[in-house]
């Protein structure tokens, strides 16, 4: 009961005039940067940081966290309509969203991410603040061998990615965690593969590898195919976009275990809702009983990684304001954005800055029903953008790729290579090989690395550590499980299905 | 085949724009009228960080002493190359500046193939913010103090620090040496990190800067054992410096300072440097400063510079020491 007189209290906090205005400033422009493919929330946050040292720091920090979950709202929308994600967590949302608008169920396609956005982002809200104390301690005990656990099985479940051959699915894997491996050694500081460019220090840049392997791609493949139709020309009204009741179904419980994943990724530090959307994905392919439709614009496909997004986003402000540890760069940005009036992140904020604690997290509530609110009626708008000719609209959407990566570090190398991860993913398709896997390879190889080596140095060396950590262990033994599921399912269909082809 | 064009123009489009970015000409004008135009101020950091923020909060009134904007910009990564390259190529005439740090100094020896020579191609304006870096151990671990912590773990401490080749690493590095233990120095990725490993006690101890660990402190997260500037930290009375608490000849102040090309007029050099006295003595910036954990502090251009040589020659005894091999 005490939470909701908190609660109350952040209510009065969040629906004052200003403070409003700013959660709306920050949701709409949060959406249309979403949207935009390569600008994503973090150098708009940065931008938007100087401009709340003037404003008194709630509505500042309102603001800046609009902003943040706004943008993932938006993120699908090109993933759906050209195939082009508008942020590398939405990469996955192509493999089914684009398909699904080339059957001319884009409205849906967009009716059904909106809706997932929203209930993901609100399933996460009730838990930062219902349980956010708990879930934070909880989320911090996790140590380098329980995350090293968790990424063992994101990489197994990741081997689901892949439509056509698990090979190829597994090449691509192994590409990406070489990828991953480029840059400084956190370790030892040394430099690797880098090859004397110094802007290859700090790693191959997420939204250069994503833009370049999902966005230019694309593009590419496009121009090489000629002038055929991007999607089928739909007629917008209310009722083409509203889903079928089969459409529901599939959403209902793929959303719902897609926030939970989203939850439980997006409060561990240092993690980022690129695994979330990931991991549901794979999760959702592994548990469907109709695998084969995944690819071709399945309904869960869409939904679970959509809510795992939001989820992830919002559970990334439980430790950021519980115990004062941001989850990541985004997350820091803003804390710093409160650092200037004076305010020190911890877990102070709770009790010494009740009002601005429980205003931020009442804005939550109002941020995302005004983006349900503002995301809905612009479906029919976005799905006209396929009316524009190719001529016009791919060189734009390049232009805006390419000053999105460019913003991201102000680097021009991180540019060229967009453009050349492009041009590799492109060929790569021709082949057969599928871009996803590699994504998630380059994301989790690092963390894998190390958060294995870290476990050593902390265990004295100790393999052990692995299986005597309770949390290692569940993970470590839900990794055996999915493996011997799989071995299993293939076993029956191979009864099933004695001529030996892959249905 | 018309797609093919109109793709490349757009590219040829976007590489000319990046370009003319990265290397913005200016006409070269009397210095009289110095400024007549923005001032770019580089941080080879990310927004949101110590230098960002209390560059961003002294650049606002500077740029109204002066008459013109200070534009803040963003360069962060591989040890400050990106951002001093970048100052480095515009021109000499005082309208743009970097933010050096503790750290350059550092990556003056670790780096072996810097494209630059900081103390020949940089000249100094003056310092702006000094800080320290404070010890810090979890309040369940029964331990008050540094003397103690020491007894106790001796060669089994595990010390929790960010990344090989920052301040704070090497500071690690510096406290074995002075210390004559054998510290395991576990490196983490961010600040908050290594607060999380502290707050798990995977680890005994942790160095990080003051401000980034003010709010864990303040909350009773973490116990601050000793601070590793020349005197104790006016926020922190009682806590003893680690000189004090027995380890000699041990002692790390960081700090940003604004630098400028070499070749910039000595007179426009010399109204950015009391520009940047004047702002950095106002009562408005001294309190902000503080309520960071930071001082805010203007050096003379001579000062400044004594320190930077200074620090590069104490950070390549400590990569020696350590035995910490170069890039």
């Amino acid at each position: 009961m005490e939470t909701l007189s908190y609660l109350a209290i952040g209510f009065e906090q969040a629906l004052t005039p200003q403070a409003l205005l700013f959660c709306l400033l920050g949701v709409s422009l949060g959406t249309f940067i979403g949207v935009l493919p390569g600008i994503g929330s973090l150098t708009t946050i940065a931008l938007c940081l100087p401009l709340t040292f003037h404003l008194e720091p709630l509505p500042g920090l309102i603001m800046l966290a609009g902003i943040f979950y706004g943008a993932q709202y938006g993120s699908s929308t090109a993933s759906i309509l050209l195939n082009v994600p508008g942020s590398a967590p939405a990469a996955i949302t192509c493999l089914d969203g684009y398909p699904m608008s080339q059957q001319g169920r884009a409205g849906i396609a967009l009716f059904i991410t909106t809706i997932a956005s929203f209930i993901g982002g609100s399933f996460a809200i009730l838990l930062l603040v219902f349980f956010a104390p708990i879930l934070a301690d909880f989320a911090i005990s996790f140590s380098a061998a329980d995350y090293f656990s968790i990424m063992i099985l994101a990489l197994t479940a990741a081997s689901t990615l892949s439509v056509g051959s698990p090979l190829k699915g597994l090449t691509m894997v192994v590409l990406g965690l070489l990828l991953g491996l480029v840059g400084t050694d956190i370790n030892s500081g040394q430099f690797r593969f880098t090859f004397g460019i110094p802007a290859l220090a700090d790693g191959i840049n997420l939204v250069a590898l994503a833009m370049g392997l999902f966005g230019v791609a694309e593009i590419l493949n496009n121009l090489s195919n000629g002038n055929v139709p991007l999607a089928s020309r739909e007629d917008i009204s209310l009722k083409n976009m509203l889903p079928s009741k089969q459409d529901w179904k599939a959403f209902r419980n793929a959303c719902l275990r897609g926030s939970v994943i989203g939850s439980f990724i997006g409060m561990l530090p240092g993690t980022g809702p690129t695994i979330a959307t990931f991991m549901a994905y794979a999760g959702e392919k592994k548990l469907s009983d109709t695998p084969e439709k995944f690819g071709k614009g399945a309904i869960e496909g869409i939904s679970a990684p959509e809510a795992a997004n939001n989820a992830s986003v919002q559970a990334a402000f439980i430790p950021t304001l519980t115990l004062g540890v941001p989850g990541d760069a985004i997350m820091a940005v803003m804390l710093g954005g409160l650092l200037v009036h004076g305010i020190t992140p911890g877990p102070q904020l709770v009790t010494t800055d009740a009002a601005l604690f429980w205003g931020v997290v009442a804005s939550f509530w109002i941020g995302n029903a005004l983006l349900l609110v503002l995301n809905l009626p612009m479906i029919g708008l976005w799905v006209k953008l396929l009316s524009i000719p190719y001529r016009i609209l791919f060189p734009s959407v390049l232009f805006l790729i390419c000053i999105g990566v460019y913003s991201v570090n102000n680097s021009s190398v991180d540019v060229l290579l967009t453009l050349g991860f492009g041009l590799l993913g492109f060929f790569l398709n021709r082949f057969g090989y599928p871009s996803a896997p590699l994504l998630l390879g380059f994301v989790l190889g690092p963390l894998i690395e190390e958060n294995f080596r870290r476990a050593l140095v902390l265990s004295g060396s100790n393999l052990a550590t692995f299986i005597t950590r309770p949390i290692s262990l569940v993970f470590l033994l839900m990794t055996l499980a999915l493996l011997s599921f799989t071995f299993w399912r293939g076993s029956i269909r191979h009864l099933n299905n004695p001529s030996g082809v892959n249905p | 085949m018309k797609q093919a064009v109109i793709l490349i123009g757009t590219l040829t489009i976007s590489l000319l724009l990046t370009a003319c970015g990265e290397q913005s000409q200016t006409a070269v004008e009397s210095t009289a009228d110095y400024p007549s135009k923005p001032i770019r101020v580089i941080i080879p950091f990310g927004p949101g960080g110590l230098a960002d923020v209390t560059l961003r909060l002294a650049g606002e009134p500077l740029g109204e002493g002066l008459g013109q904007r200070l534009v803040i910009e963003n360069r962060p990564g591989a040890g400050g190359v990106a951002a001093t390259t970048n100052i480095l190529n515009s021109e000499a005439d005082g309208y743009t500046l970097i933010v050096l740090t503790n750290g350059t100094t550092i990556a003056e020896t670790l780096f072996d193939k810097l494209p630059y020579q900081i103390t020949e191609d940089l000249v100094p304006v003056s310092s702006v913010t000094w800080f320290d870096l404070v010890l810090l151990v979890h309040p369940d671990a029964g331990v008050e103090s540094l003397e103690a912590l020491l007894a106790e773990k001796g060669n089994d401490l595990k010390i929790a620090t960010i990344n090989p080749g920052s301040t704070q690493n090497l500071t690690a590095e510096l406290f074995n040496t002075r210390s004559g233990i054998d510290a395991t120095i576990i490196p983490y990725r961010t600040t908050p990190d290594v607060l999380g490993a502290l707050l798990r006690q995977e680890v005994d101890l942790v160095i990080d800067a003051y401000t980034a660990l003010k709010g864990a402190i303040d909350s009773g997260q973490a116990r601050p054992v000793a601070v590793t500037g020349e005197s104790r930290n006016p926020a922190m009375p009682d806590v003893p410096t680690v000189t004090e608490a027995g380890i000699e000849d041990f002692v790390v102040t960081g700090w940003n300072a604004l630098y400028a090309k070499a070749g910039t007029p000595p007179e426009i050099l010399r109204q950015l440097n009391d520009s940047v006295a004047r702002v950095v003595n106002t009562q408005d910036i001294q309190n902000r400063f503080r309520e960071l954990g930071v001082e805010a502090r203007a050096t003379s251009a001579e000062q400044m510079q004594e320190r930077l040589l200074d620090d590069i020659e104490k950070w390549r005894q400590v990569i020696e020491t350590a035995g910490i091999d170069t890039l």
